[in-house]
């Protein structure tokens, strides 16, 4: 197998065109190899969708002969607009990563695997839950993904086995952004119409890294029209470099500084006051409550001048309603801090101060189009699991706001070792690079009676599974029709194959279906992909043929500013959030320290705080050689610390640092930055591959999560993973 | 980035031809102005000329690529005449030639050897200005170099010449001494070339390093590398102590001494002044800093 | 006959490095060949402190220092502009790369020659952009006729008084950078 991607003999520099002038000195060789390009050239286009991230840009990928070429982004794409990321186009290699599995593979020993049949392996997966099922009863059994277009398969898959324990990432990554939102405006993911903004705020929040493509061009088209663009950061991130304004703020204290926004606003009268009270609820609650923030208070907390609060607020009201705080994902306003969920209702409400939702340059609600649903006479779905998940999500007595289908991945492990748990199946997630406290995943996870992964490289959760079923690359598979294009607009999308699979493997909706019947649950899958799709497609009047053809297809319903609605149960922008009072929880955004705070006076003791690279999505692709290439060029595994705090520790730029945590202990290298807040230090995420058969990421760079101990917030379950306090020596 | 694309070959090559077009000027020099009692460091200094040039364009076309790998794209060098490797390619490929028959001509070898010697001044005159374009040639190639501006001074190809000469004479003396160690003894007026060439090469090198360090930053990075940065133990050690100190001491001993000094300082002098060549063109090479262009 | 150049617009530049990854597939180029760099730049300290992204390629220098060292005369100027490498003519001696202040061209050990940005020539003669201009997510670059004064990328240039790098060594480049 050739080991490069793509046939080298393609950019003939200089060939027919310039040459001309050169054409009196003979060629040797120069015809026969023109001849070998032309041969080589049966070019094809085949538009699908990237699996870089999560957010599923459309892409078209060319062809030549049988071999993958390049891509470029999907000019209709909603989300990306033609444009590609970095990820995108290294991904394309990774069909022909030799690290791919190749088969069906069944554990034999410690860390040995056999190749068995797709037959053999439903038939002994079957037996195997059978059995579990009998003895523990099928809320033993849980599935956790990556929740992307086959999620509501993968959903269908575990109910229909009669389990209510479908887990998702979410309390790695989003849940606290996504409840924030639903309770404050009834929806947990608000777009936002950059590009008209005045003012735009990102706090703990970087689409610069956690790549956003259309966002970022609508920011940029902004700041050039205009808009003043401020980044609230502890560190100089990419987006920093692209705004007017760095805020460099104590990390875990963004809320201090929202609420000290609001304080200025309603003190100084700056406030939309017609919107305020047309569409907001318990407006006079919250003034009072951030009667107490003043900007001196948020000084203290935050660190950012109290002359830098009053000017942000003075220029964001200013603007309103075309200014704009970005709705956040993964930073502070994700699972990152104890006080993430009230920050992103204090965004909420600063949101509603600046009347600006629905609004010209405010954020809104993405319309999406409704897919239809299979006909349920011929194909029935499962009977609704009256059981509620083993970790208590969505019980009202434990973790009321946890919506089913997210739970809390990290729990899983506990709940092995309680022996709630007994069997398992991992689509595309890897809990034990991407959960805290990986000695506690691996036993956990170990202590299960079954585990099956369904991945195509040998990841570290691959690498301990009973049975691990290669599902076909992102580019030899067809799935499920998709919205995730959208994004001013309703639209559709799919992902296609755009060449065979190389291996024996599978696409996951199609291993499902086979593997349904062996599991007793066929009847619930006893139809094709394209059935699924058709049925998905019909009310929107697209046919599944159109959609292979054109990749994305616009079925319309432009977002157009106007009168704001809002899904809450007073139908308002609740400042007072009625859901939060109905279960005693603090209903009005208030102060909530940080779970840790690096000790004051001891030089060693800094807050561990991570994030993405624009190249990396965390562990899921660095074990792209391109991409990893980028890294070392650049020599980006560095760990970030202040020249001050670094000096006091005789560490120099490029030193070997030691870190240690209550759980963990790792070495990294010292990049020294006046780009970073002097209480923390920044890892970048992804690194710390520990999987021996990623044979590009292994053994590079360390993790977060090797420090992070396993926590639950007490409301919504995150991990909380930037309250990690570590200890730096030097090496 | 590719901050630099030539190795050790590229060294050697700067080395040797320098190397071999000093020999060739020592044969001649001793040749017309002391036929008489230093035949045999004009035998050894045309002897050596030639296969040093040669091996050393061989390390040069070891360097390349698909002109290696094809060597009829080897025709193609001598298409720019603004390029210093084509007006390179051209001096060698008459030098390389010229050198052979000069040896042939100088110890009467061969028919061809015999037949050359009637024109032993010519070859002389023609062999000697090739010899030194060579030389010279060798520091203009990396002088031109404005992606370096370390290199890119005129005290560049002064150095290198000063240099060739002194590993030149350096080769003829220890090849006198290999073919007839008696010799040594009548050897120390030459010890004078040295002292000559090494003052020369001891004083531009002085003037590189301290011009360099005002000239640009990226050049003054170059110099402080050498004289204080990552190379400077290299630097001080085989390049100024063992390169140009020593033998320059020796030297001066040798030619007061007339005669007397122990034949292993002799030839040790020579082989200092030798490693110190090699290492100079190495270091400088390897020296080399891009322009800062963020 | 059109001047073909780009202007650089840095202030939008994330370090996401699509351009090179799109670049190395658009060319077939290995992960660790590339026509395509960027340098970080910090400067200053807090709260003066910035950080700057500058990509770095082919300038396609009207006075091209390689085009004048190489001696087999591969390197050339087409028309429009673009400096190119005749595969054919190119024996590997590298002198180029020493040559070239901007230090953007390596050695394809593969055919063993020396290659760099070629403006994607082939892209351009049918009308298109280089891959680096197309796929970037901010739009950082900007293709265009230099002759023409009323393409974007002139009137970038003239708005922004966007100058080439190191102008000071005359190779008068015909990429321009718009700096903070």
């Amino acid at each position: 197998m050739k080991t490069n991607g793509i046939t080298r003999r393609n950019f003939l520099i200089g060939s027919a065109a310039g040459g001309a002038a050169l054409l009196s000195a003979s060629y040797l060789g120069f015809n026969s190899w023109a001849a070998r390009d032309k041969a080589a050239e049966q070019l094809s286009v085949t538009p699908t969708l990237c699996d870089g991230c999560g957010n599923w840009c459309a892409i078209k990928v060319s062809t030549r002969g049988d071999r993958i070429w390049k891509a470029e982004g999907h000019p209709l794409s909603g989300n990306n607009l033609g444009r590609m990321c970095a990820k995108g186009h290294a991904l394309l290699h990774e069909v022909y990563n030799k690290d791919r599995i190749k088969s069906p593979l069944k554990r034999v020993g410690q860390n040995r695997f056999e190749q068995i049949s797709w037959e053999q392996a439903y038939k002994e997966i079957g037996e195997k839950v059978g059995a579990i099922k009998a003895k523990h009863g099928p809320e033993s059994l849980f599935m956790l993904q990556y929740p992307e277009g086959n999620a509501a398969l993968l959903m269908r898959f575990i109910h229909a086995l009669g389990s209510p324990n479908a887990f998702s990432h979410g309390t790695t990554c989003f849940l606290p952004r996504n409840v924030g939102w639903w309770l404050t405006v009834g929806a947990s993911k608000p777009e936002h119409d950059f590009a008209n903004s005045r003012f735009i705020l990102f706090i703990g929040r970087n689409p610069a890294a956690g790549l956003h493509l259309r966002q970022l061009r609508d920011i940029t088209l902004g700041r050039d029209a205009g808009a003043h663009l401020v980044v609230v950061d502890p560190r100089y991130s990419e987006i920093a470099g692209v705004a007017q304004e760095w805020v460099r703020i104590r990390p875990g204290t963004d809320l201090a500084l929202m609420l000290a926004l609001a304080h200025v606003m309603i003190k100084e009268n700056i406030y939309q006051k017609d919107f305020v009270e047309k569409y907001t609820e318990g407006f006079d609650e919250f003034a009072k409550k951030v009667e107490d923030y003043t900007p001196a208070w948020a000084e203290e907390k935050t660190s950012v001048p109290r002359e830098t609060i009053v000017r942000l607020a003075r220029q964001m009201a200013e603007a309103a309603p075309s200014a704009i705080v970005h709705s956040g994902y993964h930073g502070a306003m994700g699972t990152q801090y104890k006080n993430s969920l009230q920050l992103v209702r204090a965004v909420g409400c600063v949101s509603g101060l600046l009347g600006n939702f629905n609004q010209r340059g405010g954020p809104y609600l993405a319309p999406k189009p409704k897919l239809g649903k299979l006909d349920k006479e011929t194909h029935p779905t499962p009977p609704a699991v009256s059981a509620t998940m083993a970790d208590g999500s969505g019980d009202p007595e434990r973790y009321p706001l946890v919506p089913a289908g997210v739970g809390i991945a990290q729990a899983i492990p506990e709940l092995a070792i309680q022996g709630k748990l007994k069997a398992g199946f991992v689509y595309h997630n890897n809990p034990l690079r991407s959960n805290p406290n990986p000695a506690r995943v691996i036993e956990g996870y170990r202590k299960l009676d079954l585990l099956v992964c369904f991945d195509y490289v040998m990841s570290e959760t691959a690498a301990i599974a009973d049975y691990v079923l290669p599902e076909s690359h992102y580019l030899e598979r067809d799935d499920v029709v998709h919205t995730s294009s959208s994004y001013s607009s309703k639209q559709v999308s799919l992902r296609q194959q755009v060449v065979k699979p190389l291996y024996d493997t599978k696409p996951m909706v199609q291993i499902l279906i086979e593997m349904a019947p062996h599991l007793g649950i066929g009847d619930f899958f006893n139809f094709t992909m394209d059935r699924w799709n058709e049925a998905a497609l019909k009310p929107l009047g697209v046919t599944l043929n159109q959609l292979r053809k054109e990749g994305v297809i616009d079925v319309g319903g432009e977002w157009k500013p106007g009168e704001p609605k809002f899904q809450t149960p007073s139908g308002k922008l609740e400042f007072v959030s009625s859901t939060l009072q109905d279960i005693a929880l603090p209903a009005v955004p208030e102060w909530e320290e940080p779970l840790v705070m690096p000790a004051r006076n001891d030089p060693h003791s800094f807050r561990l705080i991570h994030g993405k690279q624009a190249h990396q999505t965390h562990a899921r692709t660095v074990n792209q050689r391109y991409l990893k290439e980028i890294t070392m060029m650049n020599d980006w595994g560095r760990v970030w610390i202040h020249p001050d705090r670094a000096k006091a520790l005789g560490i120099k730029d490029g030193d070997c640092m030691t870190l240690s945590s209550s759980i963990g202990k790792g070495r990294a290298r010292a990049r020294v930055t006046d780009g970073i807040h002097p209480d923390c230090v920044f890892m970048p995420s992804g690194y710390g591959v520990f999987s021996r058969h990623l044979h590009t990421a292994f053994g590079y760079g360390i993790s977060y999560n090797d420090f992070l101990p396993t926590y639950f917030d007490p409301v919504l379950g995150h991990n909380m993973s930037s309250e990690i306090i570590v200890r730096i020596e030097k090496t | 980035m590719p901050e630099s694309a030539w190795g050790w070959l590229i060294v050697t090559y700067l080395f040797l031809a320098g190397a071999g077009a000093g020999a060739f000027v020592s044969a001649v020099a001793c040749d017309l102005l002391a036929p008489d009692w230093s035949k045999t460091l004009a035998r050894a200094g045309s002897l050596a000329a030639g296969p040093l040039v040669a091996v050393g364009t061989a390390c040069l076309v070891l360097d390349l690529e698909a002109g290696l790998w094809q060597p009829w794209r080897q025709f193609y060098l001598v298409s720019n005449l603004s390029s210093m490797i084509t007006w390179g390619v051209i001096i060698l490929s008459l030098f390389i030639p010229v050198a052979f028959l000069y040896a042939a001509a100088l110890n009467e070898l061969t028919v061809v050897g015999r037949y050359a010697r009637k024109y032993l001044r010519h070859l002389e005159v023609v062999g000697g200005f090739l010899a030194v374009a060579t030389a010279g040639y060798t520091g203009v190639l990396i002088a031109v170099v404005n992606g370096v501006p370390f290199w890119n001074t005129p005290a560049m190809p002064v150095l290198f010449m000063a240099s060739a000469m002194s590993t030149g004479l350096a080769v003829a003396m220890i090849g006198a001494a290999i073919i007839d160690i008696t010799t040594i003894r009548t050897m120390s007026s030459f010890a004078l070339g040295h002292v000559i060439f090494l003052s020369v090469e001891g004083l531009v090198l002085m003037l590189l390093i301290f011009l360099s360090l005002t000239r640009s930053v990226e050049a003054a990075a170059s110099a402080t590398m050498l004289i204080s940065g990552s190379l400077s133990p290299y630097f001080w050690a085989l390049v100024v102590i063992v390169g140009i100190v020593v033998p320059y001491v020796l030297s001066i001993v040798e030619y007061y001494e007339y005669g007397k000094m122990h034949k292993a300082l002799v030839v040790g002098a020579d082989l200092c002044v030798l490693v110190g060549g090699m290492s100079l063109r190495a270091l400088i090479v390897f020296s080399g800093v891009a322009p800062h262009i963020v | 006959m059109p001047h073909y150049g780009i202007a650089i617009d840095t202030t939008k530049c994330i370090g996401c490095h699509s351009c090179r990854v799109a670049c190395q597939n658009q060319q077939g180029l290995k992960y660790d060949q590339s026509f395509n760099w960027i340098k970080e730049r910090e400067q200053g300290r807090f709260p003066a402190f910035g950080k700057e992204f500058v990509p770095v390629q082919c300038n396609h220098c009207q006075d091209a220092p390689c085009q004048s060292v190489c001696p087999t005369g591969a390197i050339y100027t087409s028309p429009e502009g673009i400096v190119l490498v005749h595969r054919e003519r190119c024996v590997g001696c590298k002198y180029c790369i020493e040559a070239c202040p901007y230090k953007v061209r390596i050695v394809d050990h593969h055919e063993g020659i020396v290659v760099k940005c070629w403006l994607c020539h082939d892209l351009v003669a049918k009308g298109g952009e280089p891959a680096c201009v197309t796929t970037c997510p901010t739009q950082v670059r900007i293709f265009g006729d230099l002759d023409d004064p009323n393409s974007r990328v002139s009137q970038f240039i003239a708005k922004h008084r966007a100058q080439p790098l190191r102008p000071d060594l005359n190779t008068r480049p015909r990429i321009y950078y718009k700096r903070s």
